[in-house]
């Protein structure tokens, strides 16, 4: 099996957002969780590897493939779930899958019949296979669109942010169909949500701003961690003199009065209590508590 | 809140560059519009007149609907579009606040969009292309007064109508299909106007307006058309009052049925209620294999699009109305002479093709739109961009799915040909006509324009911005270019037309050019086409930038062999067309041939009245091969002194066209040559000795006409079957005045001064020549023809022989008595019928025979030809001298030319006009019979009189003919046919003198291109002075006149070498008019006069049980047009006829001529009969520009 390697990849619009800033990343078979705010570059990362968009510098290669350039090779191998996309309102799931199968390169009726079938039940469609799409709910547009994106075997699946709008239920028994998937293809899961990444992924990268900051196996990353985060309940007026004291890299509520995790090699005592690391936790010392980019700099 | 709406709405606008670039559309246009609208139709109106200015509105306001419709349509729908409707309509607002602020918020940036169209108007006057002396002095109030009074009432329904439907619809499509039926109403609107009697509701109906001007204004002199602006009043008030109320109560029920509703309501009804995704079992997806070839995948993928267009309800409603335009207007078989056709299934298919043109390239602007965006429009394009499919079968699949959905109309189409040839009972349906009429004739211009609609959609990458360029762009690269004077096929966009299909030729000699101009054409929108799919955009990344970077890679190995493939029969048939158009032949530029006129007529103009010998004798023998397209002409003519003194000079013209070269010319004796002059196709011959007068001498050449390759629009004389052309091909004396410049404007660019239309009646040297301008009026004539086996040739004479020779048809024609100087010369494979006839004065005479060739199918008007020839030779046989020739023929020509002329013995006729008439005998003129005795009229008007080349040529020739040939046709018809004939004519006379573009004549001094006159007004006031002096009268006068001034035997003639004039004429009608009538000579024939008669009040009580007293009020007005085209009142001292019908609407129990010498009168009369209506100059004899009032019904007195 090959894998994905992105190397130096850098991208900045045309209004000057630098969307990439020499991302590099390696991912192999199996489930790969890219994590990062909104705005962080996943969409971005994730359209130039769906042939939707070119990069300004670097490379993106699967195994022999050069990817920006081999795009209609890219394309017979890719399944892409767009973060937000529309359907036919007036077409069938059942019709417009079967369309996008056609022009996958399944030619025989048969075989399309049946993979159309499988899918539709798979996702459990088959019953309203025949409504008009515009009549689906966000769920079952969802359940759609991954069902179009696993047309035609692909080798490289590439979800963006698919859980959007899905509710918990749903969005657990769509991570399993996920993770199903993982066994036989690389599939790129971008989200924000961290849970997700850590129910499924083998391996991940937690970008902001354009850059890497992480990447890696989550538990490894959580392992990375261990014993440097603490948590505390505090009163609302000590938030500030708290911030300015300690990294900081959370803070919520918890029955009316805020609770902060800070990130701290040491026990910073202050009624401070140490607590096991959560991916969570990782997540957002990258992202807020500075780890990775003070130790660039 | 209505402020704040209303002032958001106008901020928002003007944020946006649509606002502005919808402006510059306008404004730039507007600066060109009146060329590009009247082009070199302008004739005496000034391009600044005020009715220029409003019917140049009102059309551009028209054309640009489309602007109206994407700045009004959007204004509420955009809500929609952008999903702003759920925060939208939660907040606290009223919807009246909403909708109207909305509306009045757009209402004003259309106005100030539109602002540019007068702005660009004024700016267009001053552009430097004009020549001095085109505009009149700058009036502001002449733009801002039709901008108020027709384009804001425009700009207020259509703004309304396109408001309202996108507020209820939701759907752009829907706001668009709303101008269709705009669309629609104007064609139904024109449609009608070609019927008298519906002018008035073509006149309301107008949505635009500019067809109600041309109605308000048909009868306007050129001085009205220069000065007057269009008042807002009567039909014009009308017509935009009902469009502003429909304006209104669209807006009214806009506002009723609109409500603060979110999403479409009809797809929230059906939602279905969503299943989880349920327990998840490991269902192994089955692998598949998959397999990239391109066609299956493209048909597949086309046929998806074309299903996915048959399910728009937009598509059906623009198809359903191009049915319905065919339904409702009918299909128009009218001829111009107020006659159906046979509905021949090439008049249907050009009936199909005009009424329904702008619908297909509504499709396919539309259409084309919809499919490059319908991804992007349903957010799908990012699942859909990334599919392995590749951009050739993207685009193509579109392309060809736009193509199939206007191919179903084609189809349709020719159903609905089929069915309207059944329903008339025409069942000679000619399927291949139909498919070559669609498939072949228009087909490659509908591909090439929807390559360039997705050129446009992908170059501009903004679906409404390219609607409007592409129709901008296709119509400039069309007409827009013609009218510039580039008409090049190389160039212009889709290149030639075909030609005018004949039932007798097909499509001739113009199908080969036609297939190279299309081939090149369709090489060209393959790479139109190519560039689209390289450019188009595909990812997220739209920039043009970045689409020109990706499309080098995007050119892949198969794309970059078909485009070279392209380029090079691009080239290839470029260069093929280019070699025979302007290698092969002369290609000229209007502009070239205008400078070759030019200069013919200042260098030559010199030898006009150079004394010239006159032919006397012509024998030619001419070797058709029209499969060749050629001829050989070898010819002797006799040429005699008949000046005072000798002439050494012989000036030779050749035929100024490149097809014909002259051989070789020669004398009698030696001669030297000058070729001085032979660019301009004029050689001077000085005989060594001087030809005597009286003397006589031979001159004899050789002409050879050929076509070689082909040519930028063909030449029609020689076809394969069906030539036809005549004597002034062959080599004529002295300066040839048909070159000169005709067109007032083109004679100013080259520093011409006004056109002599004709020389003054008293013009001592023009009096001594005819028709024939010069060449030699009276002529002995044979002819040996020579064509291909299957043909027949023929040429005026009696057929003396007919042999085969080599494989060859040979004809010798002869005449038996001298005759005009004026010949034809016909071929083509004929069918014949023959009939005899003797003349009822001769009884003994030798009999004539009747003839008539004709193409196999078009049997239809034998009889009635047949019939007109055998009645009119009757009636002037008997009235005015004898039939001088032993025969008479009818030729049936090609509908290149679609009229019927008259030769000694030979009456040319078009097939479109006589032999697929289709006459309804209870409601139609037989025009093919009045045709035809028109044209047997000439044999004595014009063959036996040769009108002198003076004013008032026109009236001896043709006016008289058409007297004589309304009397043949009463002869066999009733009045009323000759009434309805009549009315056509007066309406002729009337629309034809507000085109006058230089000064309208009286009848007795008409000038050449005044057609109106000599056959319109001719033939009335003939008919009217008929009514005065009665039948026999007038017929006396005009055999008088044929026994003096007969060409050949004329009394007065035989004495002087002038032809004569409608002076010597004028004579002849004095002589049989009595004193009390003398006065209407000058009244019909020497000035321009017009009566006003209207009926005020009728009313009647019965006296006895019989007897009834009419009281009649009624006014008369009469007024004279002085030399200078203004009206001057007139004292009425006149006898008019003043008319009571009874029961018979068409017979009155009551007319005679009273003498009227008031404008208000009242008259007593008694009748016999219940009188139901009663009218001053009832028939309409006089003429008089408002006919509706001269008859009123009649009241009972109380």
């Amino acid at each position: 099996m090959n894998s994905l390697i992105i190397s130096n990849v850098s991208k900045t619009y045309p209004n000057g957002v630098q969307a990439l800033n020499d991302v590099s990343l390696t991912i192999s078979k199996g489930m790969f969780g890219l994590l990062g705010p909104n705005g962080a570059g996943k969409s971005t990362l994730m359209r130039t590897i769906a042939t939707l968009q070119d990069v300004d510098t670097g490379s993106i290669h699967f195994g022999k493939i050069d990817v920006l350039k081999e795009k209609d090779t890219v394309r017979k191998l890719l399944g892409y779930l767009p973060q937000e996309f529309g359907v036919y309102p007036k077409t069938s799931a059942e019709m417009l899958l079967h369309h996008f199968a056609v022009l996958k390169g399944i030619q025989n009726r048969i075989e399309r019949k049946e993979i159309v079938e499988a899918l539709l039940q798979k996702t459990n469609l088959y019953e309203h296979r025949s409504k008009k799409l515009g009549t689906y709910s966000g769920g079952m547009k969802q359940r759609f669109g991954i069902a179009q994106a696993l047309l035609a075997n692909p080798k490289l699946i590439i979800v963006d942010e698919p859980t959007a709008g899905l509710d918990p239920a749903e969005r657990n028994r769509f991570y399993n169909l996920l993770s199903e998937l993982g066994e036989e293809a690389i599939v790129i899961l971008s989200t924000h949500i961290v849970d997700d990444v850590k129910e499924l992924c083998t391996d991940m990268a937690i970008i902001n701003q354009g850059q890497v900051l992480l990447k890696g196996n989550p538990v490894k990353a959580i392992e990375g961690l261990e014993g440097n985060i603490y948590r505390k309940a505090i009163d609302k007026s000590e938030i500030r003199a708290h911030k300015q004291a300690y990294t900081v890299i959370a803070e919520r509520f918890l029955l009316g009065s805020p609770i902060i995790h800070i990130l701290s090699k040491n026990n910073p005592g202050n009624g401070f209590e140490a607590i096991p690391t959560a991916l969570e936790d990782v997540y957002f010392s990258h992202i807020f508590g500075g780890i990775s980019t003070i130790s660039k700099r | 809140m209505f402020l704040e709406i209303f002032k958001f709405e106008l901020k928002y606008r003007a944020r946006r560059a649509d606002t502005y670039i919808y402006f510059a559309i306008l404004f730039l246009y507007s600066i060109i519009a009146v060329d590009v609208i009247y082009g070199d139709a302008l004739g005496p109106l000034h391009r600044n007149a005020p009715l220029v200015i409003a019917r140049t509105m009102g059309i551009t306001s028209a054309f640009f609907m489309m602007i109206i419709s994407m700045i009004m349509g959007v204004a509420a729908l955009r809500d929609f579009d952008h999903r702003m409707d759920a925060l939208m309509f939660v907040l606290p607002i009223k919807k009246r606040d909403y909708l109207f602020g909305r509306f009045l918020g757009s209402f004003v940036v259309l106005l100030l969009v539109f602002i540019g169209l007068p702005l660009g108007l004024i700016l267009g006057n001053f552009m430097p292309w004009h020549e001095v002396g085109m505009t009149l002095n700058f009036n502001l109030w002449a733009y801002i007064q039709p901008f108020l009074s027709f384009v804001v009432p425009t700009l207020f329904f259509g703004g309304a109508i396109f408001f309202v439907s996108g507020a209820l619809s939701r759907r752009l499509m829907v706001v668009y299909v709303q101008g269709v039926f705009f669309l629609m109403l104007y064609i139904i609107g024109l449609q009608l106007l070609q019927r008298s009697d519906m002018h008035i509701f073509a006149s309301l109906l107008d949505p635009f307006t500019f067809q109600t001007i041309a109605v308000d204004t048909r009868y306007w002199s050129v001085e009205e058309r220069n000065s007057l602006l269009i008042g807002l009043e009567g039909v014009l008030l009308y017509n935009r009052l009902i469009w502003m109320g429909i304006g209104a109560i669209v807006l009214w029920i806009g506002y009723v049925r609109f409500s603060f509703k979110t999403k479409r309501i009809k797809t929230l009804k059906k939602f279905v209620r969503s299943n989880a995704i349920g327990v998840i079992e490991r269902v192994p997806l089955p692998s598949s294999v998959t397999t990239y070839t391109t066609l299956p995948i493209l048909w597949k993928h086309t046929w998806f699009y074309f299903k996915s267009i048959l399910k728009e309800a937009p598509y059906w409603a623009i198809v359903g109305c191009a049915m319905a335009i065919l339904l409702i207007s009918s299909i128009n078989l009218d001829t111009a002479f107020g006659v159906d056709s046979y509905p021949t299934t090439y008049i249907i298919l050009g009936e199909l093709i005009e009424n329904t043109i702008l619908f297909f390239v509504l499709i396919i602007v539309f259409y084309s739109g919809e499919l490059v965006w319908k991804e992007r429009d349903t957010k799908l394009a990012n699942i859909y961009d990334t599919l392995p499919i590749s951009d050739l079968v993207r685009l193509t699949s579109k392309l060809a799915a736009v193509i199939l959905s206007f191919t179903v109309l084609i189809v349709g189409m020719i159903l609905a040909g089929v069915l309207f040839q059944t329903i008339n009972g025409y069942y000679t349906y000619e399927l291949d006509v139909y498919f070559s009429g669609f498939f072949l004739e228009i087909y490659p211009f509908l591909l090439l324009f929807t390559a360039l609609c997705f050129f446009f959609q992908v170059l501009l990458n903004h679906k409404f911005l390219a609607h409007l360029v592409v129709l901008i762009f296709t119509g400039f690269a069309t007409i827009g270019l013609q009218v510039l004077g580039y008409d090049h096929g190389l160039y212009v966009l889709g290149g030639m037309n075909m030609g005018t299909y004949s039932d007798m030729n097909g499509y001739g000699h113009f199908l080969t050019p036609f297939l190279w101009f299309k081939t090149y054409w369709m090489a060209i929108a393959s790479l139109i086409f190519l560039f689209a799919i390289l450019l188009s955009v595909r990812g997220t990344d739209a920039r043009f930038i970045q689409r020109w970077k990706e499309s080098r890679r995007r050119l892949t190995k198969p794309l970059l062999r078909f485009g070279i493939g392209a380029i090079a029969i691009w080239l290839l048939s470029g260069s093929y067309i280019f070699y025979n158009t302007n290698v092969l032949n002369d290609y000229t530029l209007s502009e070239t041939d205008e400078l070759y006129q030019a200069d013919y007529e200042k260098t030559l103009k010199a030898f006009e009245y150079m004394p010239q010998p006159k032919i006397v004798a012509v024998h030619m023998k001419v070797d058709l091969f029209p499969s060749e397209l050629r001829y050989t002409a070898t010819g002797r003519y006799i040429l005699t002194n008949p000046h005072d003194s000798p002439i050494a000079d012989m000036h030779i013209q050749k035929l100024p066209s490149a097809n014909v070269t002259l051989d070789y010319v020669d004398f009698t004796g030696n001669f030297k040559v000058d070729s001085t002059y032979a660019n301009l196709g004029h050689v001077i011959y000085t005989l060594d000795k001087p030809l005597q007068p009286g003397d006589s001498l031979k001159m004899e050449f050789k002409q050879r006409y050929t076509t070689t390759g082909f040519t930028e629009g063909p030449e029609t004389h020689m076809a394969y079957n069906g030539t036809f052309f005549d004597n002034f091909h062959f080599p004529s004396l002295g300066y040839f005045e048909d070159i000169e410049l005709a067109v007032h404007e083109t004679r100013v660019k080259y520093g011409l001064g006004p056109k002599v239309r004709r020389p003054k009646i008293d013009d001592q040297i023009a009096l001594k020549e005819g028709k024939s301008a010069g060449d030699g009026e009276e002529v002995d004539f044979e002819m040996v023809l020579s064509t291909e086996a299957d043909q027949m040739a023929i040429a005026p004479g009696n057929l003396e022989k007919d042999w085969m020779e080599n494989d060859r048809h040979y004809f010798q024609y002869k005449m038996n008595t001298p005759m005009s100087n004026f010949y034809s010369i016909v071929s083509a494979r004929y069918e014949s019928v023959k009939e005899q006839w003797i003349s009822p004065s001769e009884p003994d005479s030798t009999p004539v025979s009747l003839e008539i060739y004709y193409h196999k199918g078009h049997e239809y008007n034998l009889d009635r030809m047949m019939l007109g020839m055998r009645r009119s030779l009757d009636y002037y046989s008997t009235q005015f001298s004898p039939y001088p020739y032993n025969n008479m023929r009818i030729m049936e020509v090609p509908s290149y030319k679609k009229r019927a002329q008259a030769f000694p013995n030979t009456i040319p006729f078009s097939e479109s006009i006589g032999f697929i008439m289709d006459i309804d005998d209870k409601d139609d003129v037989d025009m093919v019979y009045y045709i035809t005795a028109h044209e047997t009229a000439h044999q004595w008007w014009g063959h036996q009189i040769n009108p002198a080349h003076v004013q008032g040529m026109g009236m001896i020739s043709e006016s008289l003919a058409q007297y004589s040939a309304i009397m043949a046709l009463e002869q066999q018809y009733s009045k009323e046919a000759s009434a309805s004939a009549l009315k056509l004519h007066l309406e002729r006379y009337l629309s034809g003198r507000s085109q006058e573009t230089v000064q309208e004549m009286p009848l007795s001094l008409v000038e050449s291109g005044q057609q109106y006159i000599h056959y319109g007004k001719g033939l009335v006031n003939l008919y009217a002075f008929k009514d005065y002096v009665s039948e026999d009268s007038l017929n006396i006068a005009l055999k008088r006149f044929i026994t003096d001034w007969n060409s050949f035997t004329g009394v007065k003639k035989l004495q002087t070498d002038a032809y004569p004039t409608t002076r010597n004429l004028l004579r002849y009608f004095k002589e049989v008019t009595p004193d009390s009538l003398q006065y209407v000579i000058p009244d019909l024939f020497e000035s321009i006069t017009f009566h006003e008669s209207s009926m005020i009040a009728v009313s009647y009580e019965q006296l006895d049980s019989n007897k009834y007293q009419v009281y009649l009020e009624f006014e008369v007005a009469k007024t004279k047009l002085d030399s200078l085209g203004k009206e001057h009142p007139s004292a009425i001292n006149d006898w008019i006829d003043v008319g009571i019908y009874g029961q018979d609407p068409n017979q009155p129990i009551y007319l005679k001529k009273h003498r009227i010498t008031n404008e208000q009168n009242g008259l007593k009369l008694i009748v016999n009969e219940t009188p139901t209506a009663a009218g001053i100059d009832p028939l309409h004899l006089l003429i008089d520009r408002d006919g509706k009032n001269n008859v009123l019904p009649v009241q009972k007195k109380e």
